[in-house]
């Protein structure tokens, strides 16, 4: 279950993949929002709906997958806790935007701009995911979780070839 | 500076996969819009909203095109993502293509009541090029490792691995490049009878070295020197460039060195 949630079958990491769409669509959402405000058109408002919609459809696949991925990392390491915060603040936008859209379900086919209240929802909860995924960014290219997980094979034998000193094969 | 900019270094984070999540989750939206207008799931005008969804996908994606661009430049040139990034690009240079024409075709046609099979079949074409493209994407970052550590190295990178197997020796010296071409804080990767080997300038004198870091084999020729001690880009192990001794994990194993010189302007290995 753990190697199908990490992406193994895909031999690409699920997560990172799979959050391209809540990462994009949220803060599009609150544009979106953004736009109604200063053009009152219905358009707006239904594209803020179904921009969060998709956003929350995806990130509810995406934090098992984020989970297990988090699970691999070792507790003494920087990284365990910089996705200790990835994965709360992400929890918590997804709930935000549950609560954001379940108050819009009734009125986004009808009206014309976003009201104040769930606007500011919103803005609070792309900062948090602009946070939240600048952290999780890093995790990637700061501190390397994911990379050369499944490819280490592949490298260890284009390390031997290349006359390299390499660990022993139960070693890593 | 500018290039620097683009690869996300002040902010230390590269921007290009960043920015690639909005063209990514845009033309993914607008072809559901698309799909839920072709079925007629709802009497609002998606047709209509799908376009500005397109749009936006299109800013963004000249945007993450750019900072793909400058990321490329810098993978060597024989290093085996070098042509994955290659299909990489040319694949979402035709999907953005796709879209512009598929964005032009709607512009003049934005009051239709229902969407055309023909623009929805051209959607799914575009979104089909973007999921392989993102895929092959992820494993330059995932299996090669581009792009992790980088903002750490702030001299240039080695271009490409130099051969030095054919050439003639003197006592077993092959001559790699002249002494100016390396600056201190700067590296080469070195092939030299089948070993890869990185060379690293530091206070003047060279240290030779395995390339691949002893953890997930890292190219240690694009890590950061400090002082005498080199820090693999992808999971920051830590080697003194003298003796190939691991100053901090998680390797766990030494690297194999080699016997570096500067004589007569020339930086020579063996």
């Amino acid at each position: 279950m753990i190697d199908f949630l990490q992406g193994k079958w895909l031999k690409h990491p699920l997560h990172p993949a799979l959050v391209h769409i809540p990462t994009a669509l949220w803060p599009m959402a609150w544009i979106f929002d953004l736009f109604s405000q200063f053009r009152a058109d219905n358009v707006f408002v239904q594209l803020a709906f179904y921009a969060g919609l998709l956003g929350l459809l995806v990130a509810i696949l995406a934090i098992p997958t984020g989970f297990a991925d988090w699970t691999d990392i070792g507790r003494e390491k920087p990284a365990w806790k910089l996705g200790l915060y990835h994965m709360g603040m992400n929890v918590v936008v997804s709930i935000l935007w549950a609560i954001n859209l379940w108050l819009r379900v009734g009125s986004f086919q009808t009206d014309t701009s976003v009201p104040p209240g769930l606007f500011g929802l919103s803005t609070f909860a792309t900062v948090l995911l602009l946070i939240s995924g600048y952290l999780g960014g890093r995790m990637i290219y700061a501190y390397g979780i994911s990379v050369a997980r499944l490819s280490k094979k592949k490298w260890r034998k284009i390390a031997e070839q290349g006359g390299a000193a390499v660990p022993p094969e139960d070693g890593e | 500076m500018f290039k620097a900019l683009l690869q996300g270094k002040p902010f230390s984070h590269p921007l290009h996969p960043a920015l690639v999540h909005f063209p990514i989750g845009l033309f993914v939206l607008s072809l559901i819009l698309d799909i839920a207008s072709y079925l007629e799931i709802t009497s609002n005008d998606l047709y209509g909203a799908s376009l500005y969804v397109m749009a936006f996908g299109l800013a963004m994606g000249v945007l993450a095109a750019l900072t793909g661009l400058v990321d490329r430049s810098d993978i060597r040139l024989d290093h085996p993502a070098r042509k994955t990034s290659t299909i990489h690009m040319l694949l979402n240079l035709s999907a953005l293509g796709l879209f512009s024409i598929n964005f032009v075709l709607r512009l003049g046609q934005r009051a239709l009541a229902g969407i055309p099979l023909a623009y929805l079949l051209l959607s799914l074409v575009g979104v089909g090029i973007i999921l392989v493209s993102g895929y092959l994407g992820g494993t330059m970052v995932y299996d090669n490792g581009i792009g992790v550590g980088r903002h750490r190295r702030d001299t240039r990178l080695p271009k490409k691995t130099i051969d030095v197997s054919f050439l003639v020796r003197h006592d077993g010296w092959a001559v790699v490049c002249d002494e100016n071409e390396l600056k201190d804080g700067e590296t080469l990767r070195v092939k030299c009878d089948g070993n890869i080997i990185a060379l690293a300038k530091q206070g003047g004198k060279v240290y030779a070295f395995q390339d691949f870091c002893t953890h997930r084999y890292g190219p240690l020729s694009e890590g950061k020197l400090e002082d005498h001690q080199v820090i693999c880009p992808w999971h920051r192990s830590c080697f003194d460039i003298r003796t190939g001794k691991v100053v901090e994990g998680p390797a766990k194993v030494d690297l194999n060195t080699y016997s570096a010189m500067i004589r007569g302007g020339k930086i020579f290995v063996k």
